[in-house]
């Protein structure tokens, strides 16, 4: 593998766990772990539809190269202490754009559903410039932000995570997407219709819906 | 996607590993190393081979 010399990064686990408050636990009383990586926020969304699933986010500071993170000790532990045997694949890339599709208010502290998708798609920068013109569009289709991150590995891989109005129109956004959202017809599949199809995404997870469940900002170690 | 931790193996390599004919998380282990150290990876390496067999079937090729 090449190594990537990268500004910030952000990693991306979606797996089960048999107890996701036992799981936060763990992770909570490790910051000193997560900041001897350079962590500086760790991020878990619990699943609506399917108990037990999470998405895990963690964003590492000026990361000397992804190597050393993926090998470093606290993610091993993180799988650990989880419960987890078979490690998941790890989405592992940067912030394309962070597009708030609404007047940032207070209640912007609380998530509503968030919806993430990670897929290949034909081109970044076509991609944004679809989701820029479609905004109202999204908007009135209850997404009030749009997440899109770039994969270091893949220059076609992305992850985008939507922040949208309720469960009633995330599940709509999922089965009649926006033709713009191109990300939802190609990884926008949900478990229930991946079993019905009997189809596999491979590394690739279905997508998921779910809430903030906890978020931890972890100190900057000071040497 | 970095399927293994140890090695560093993303998805790509797996899957371009497939599509030249390694059908097995053993073959795969063999050609990059994925696999090959904590094994914890091998569930995701079955996975790929799985979603590349669908493609490779004429029913699933079709969708």
């Amino acid at each position: 593998m090449s190594e990537h010399r990268v500004h910030s990064l952000i990693l991306a686990a979606d797996f089960s766990v048999d107890d996701v408050e036992s799981m936060w636990s763990s992770i909570s009383a490790r910051e000193v772990h997560l900041a001897g990586m350079a962590a500086h926020h760790v991020v878990v969304y619990r699943s609506i539809w399917e108990p037990g699933r999470v998405l895990v986010t963690i964003g590492i500071r000026h990361p000397n190269s992804i190597r050393d993170v993926l090998r470093s000790p606290a993610i091993f532990e993180l799988f650990d202490n989880a419960g987890v045997h078979d490690i998941p694949a790890i989405f592992a890339g940067e912030v394309v754009e962070k597009i708030d599709l609404y007047e940032t208010t207070p209640d912007d502290a609380v998530s509503r559903v968030i919806v993430g998708v990670v897929t290949l798609v034909q081109d970044v920068a076509t991609l944004m410039d679809k989701v820029h013109g479609a905004a109202d569009r999204f908007k009135q289709a209850g997404v009030r932000k749009i997440w899109v991150y770039r994969a270091f590995d893949d220059g076609h891989e992305v992850m985008v995570l939507h922040d949208i109005e309720d469960e009633i129109r995330a599940r709509r956004w999922i089965d009649h997407p926006d033709a713009s959202a191109e990300w939802m017809s190609l990884g926008g599949e949900s478990e229930q219709a991946r079993c019905e199809q009997d189809a596999s995404l491979g590394a690739y997870p279905t997508v998921f819906v779910g809430t903030l469940a906890h978020l931890m900002t972890v100190a900057e170690r000071v040497n | 996607m970095f399927v293994c931790l140890c090695t560093g193996v993303t998805s790509q390599r797996v899957t371009e590993l497939v599509a030249n004919g390694a059908s097995t998380s053993k073959q795969i282990a063999d050609a990059c190393g994925a696999g090959a150290d904590c094994g914890r990876c091998r569930r995701t390496v079955r996975a790929i081979i799985a979603a590349s067999n669908k493609q490779d079937c004429p029913v699933h090729a079709t969708r």
